[in-house]
């Protein structure tokens, strides 16, 4: 399936934020490539792995300067594009899900008012069909009573619906491409399942790519084909997610290790050791 | 050392009644390490809070060291429990050096000697004297949970109440966390309540825990009995599974 033409093409892909006290480099030379199918870009805070995810959507923060040497999206320079064609394809063909439902939807939104909203930025439609659409796709999240969702306010529903409330807005549109940062490290273990299992089956019934961004690796290597591993704005090592057993590099297996595992774990744990010359 | 009968916990009344924990009971005992597993709204934290008088005991007894806790907790309590707490991020005061974090319950406490407690306790849990006079902001998440570590012991307590003290952390410092806890309780012979979703976590550093849900107790296990899947309810099993990863519900749906 991924052996088609590529959706998603990466190169040499930097984010520098030039500030009073100098440069910070965010992302340095990111390369890859992702077919559909789901990659996991895993790392620690301030690895650069979100800042990656932001600089393909063209939502770096103002000082933010992004290169590449190519960045196309289904043969589509999106370095070059104007911006306001770059907006259409943000949202429509290709979405982002937050960290945090409680601060990435409208407070003074219904859930369904910016489920229409999202829908009708991007499609021709009337409200009653944007309305359909979205029950369908509140529906499409397992949400028991979608007409009951459709109309609370963000803060009328848990961590988990507010979740998969915003996983269902990101897919009404039909994107072809989905990005998702830390979609569920704010939600509780057992309601983390759920909406994986979710966000799992839509996006292999659409034929979607996937980048799920984490900073949880056994969590990432159980979900993802494909795991990119980043530290200090580099990818340290890219792995089939089956394969972790066999990480070459030590930063890889120094973040396998220092989880503690039920069955049992090393005391004291391993912590990690940071080699300087990884960032070279 | 820690001895909770029939602990209920109720937050307003009427309609907005909400029964946060409900009839639990929990025997500590001196030097051991115990953990509360739960989602949030299990009421995990809400037990760690009514021990520290945060939370409304509405029925039930606590007891410390054989005696009923005193109510308002007095000074002599709080040089027995202390709390760490989850965010620590929110837990310092921003405006206060680490200096001044760390004196304060020596003022409270009156004891004498400041200096070198101080001193003392930040070597304690790994952080050299150039932290001392530094800002919250100027300290990393890692480090940060070692000065409320540092602040947690450094009146010398019995028992250390963790509420969820890594779940703000990356996985390595998690560890490195984890590590320090794990010393402390060996050279200080600390007894230790973790609070934690993460039932790795708990296993990694109880040898006893109790499952909760929706304020109730649903399963007292120990980790050994977990280690070799005798895991009594399903409710625990499916923490466990949840802690190993993402499994995918329909095979059908892998290609």
């Amino acid at each position: 399936m991924s052996e088609q033409k590529p959706l998603l093409e990466v190169e040499n892909l930097n984010v520098r934020f030039h500030l009073r006290t100098g440069t910070v480099e965010a992302v340095r030379g990111v390369s890859f490539s992702l077919g559909r199918e789901r990659l996991g870009i895993v790392g620690e805070s301030g690895s650069g792995k979100s800042q990656t995810g932001r600089a393909i959507l063209g939502l770096t923060p103002p000082p933010g300067e992004v290169t590449a040497d190519r960045l196309t999206f289904d043969g589509i320079d999106l370095l070059s594009i104007p911006r306001r064609q770059l907006r259409n394809l943000r949202g429509g063909r290709m979405t982002m899900v937050m960290q945090d439902p409680k601060y990435s939807l409208n407070p003074v939104m219904t859930i369904g008012d910016q489920m229409i909203e999202a829908y009708r930025a991007h499609r021709r439609a009337g409200r009653k069909e944007a309305r359909e659409k979205s029950l369908e796709m509140l529906e499409a999240v397992q949400m028991r009573d979608p007409a009951r969702v459709f109309s609370l306010y963000p803060h009328e529903a848990s961590g988990g619906m507010g979740q998969r409330a915003m996983i269902a807005m990101m897919l009404v549109t039909d994107p072809d491409f989905l990005i998702a940062d830390e979609p569920t490290s704010a939600l509780d273990v057992t309601v983390q399942q759920e909406v994986l299992r979710i966000l799992d089956r839509l996006v292999a019934e659409r034929g979607m790519g996937l980048i799920f961004i984490s900073h949880d690796l056994r969590l990432v290597s159980s979900f993802c084909d494909r795991v990119l591993v980043m530290y200090g704005g580099k990818v340290m090592e890219e792995l089939a997610a089956g394969d972790l057993d066999a990480a070459r590099h030590p930063y890889t297996r120094g973040l396998m290790n220092c989880l503690p595992a039920l069955e049992g774990s090393a005391h004291p744990l391993p912590t990690l050791e940071r080699d300087p010359a990884w960032t070279q | 050392m820690i001895d909770i009968r029939d602990l209920s916990v109720v937050f307003g009344s009427g309609r907005l009644r909400v029964e946060a924990v409900k009839g639990l009971s929990m025997r500590i005992a001196e030097g051991e390490s115990f953990g509360l597993v739960g989602e949030s709204g299990s009421g995990k934290s809400t037990v760690l809070r009514a021990i520290c008088g945060l939370a409304p005991v509405s029925a039930g007894t606590i007891a410390v060291a054989g005696k009923p806790v005193p109510v308002p907790r007095n000074r002599a309590f709080f040089a027995t429990v202390q709390m760490v707490f989850q965010d620590p991020y929110g837990s310092l005061h921003p405006r206060q050096t680490v200096d001044q974090i760390l004196s304060e319950p020596l003022a409270i406490h009156r004891l004498s000697d400041r200096d070198r407690r101080i001193a003392r306790a930040l070597a304690d849990v790994g952080l050299g004297s150039s932290f001392r006079f530094r800002y919250p902001h100027q300290l990393s998440g890692g480090q940060r949970q070692r000065v409320a570590i540092a602040r947690a012991l450094i009146l010398d307590p019995r028992v250390i109440l963790l509420d969820e003290p890594t779940s703000a952390l990356d996985a390595s410092v998690q560890a490195e966390i984890l590590n320090l806890l794990e010393r402390l309780r060996a050279e200080r012979r600390l007894t230790y309540i973790l609070v934690s979703h993460d039932l790795a976590v708990v296993t990694h550093l109880c040898d006893r825990l109790l499952v909760m849900r929706n304020g109730e107790t649903v399963e007292e296990t120990d980790t050994e009995h977990l280690r070799a899947g005798k895991a009594e309810t399903a409710y625990t099993r499916a923490l466990m599974k949840a802690t190993e990863g993402f499994t995918r519900a329909a095979p059908a749906s892998t290609e």
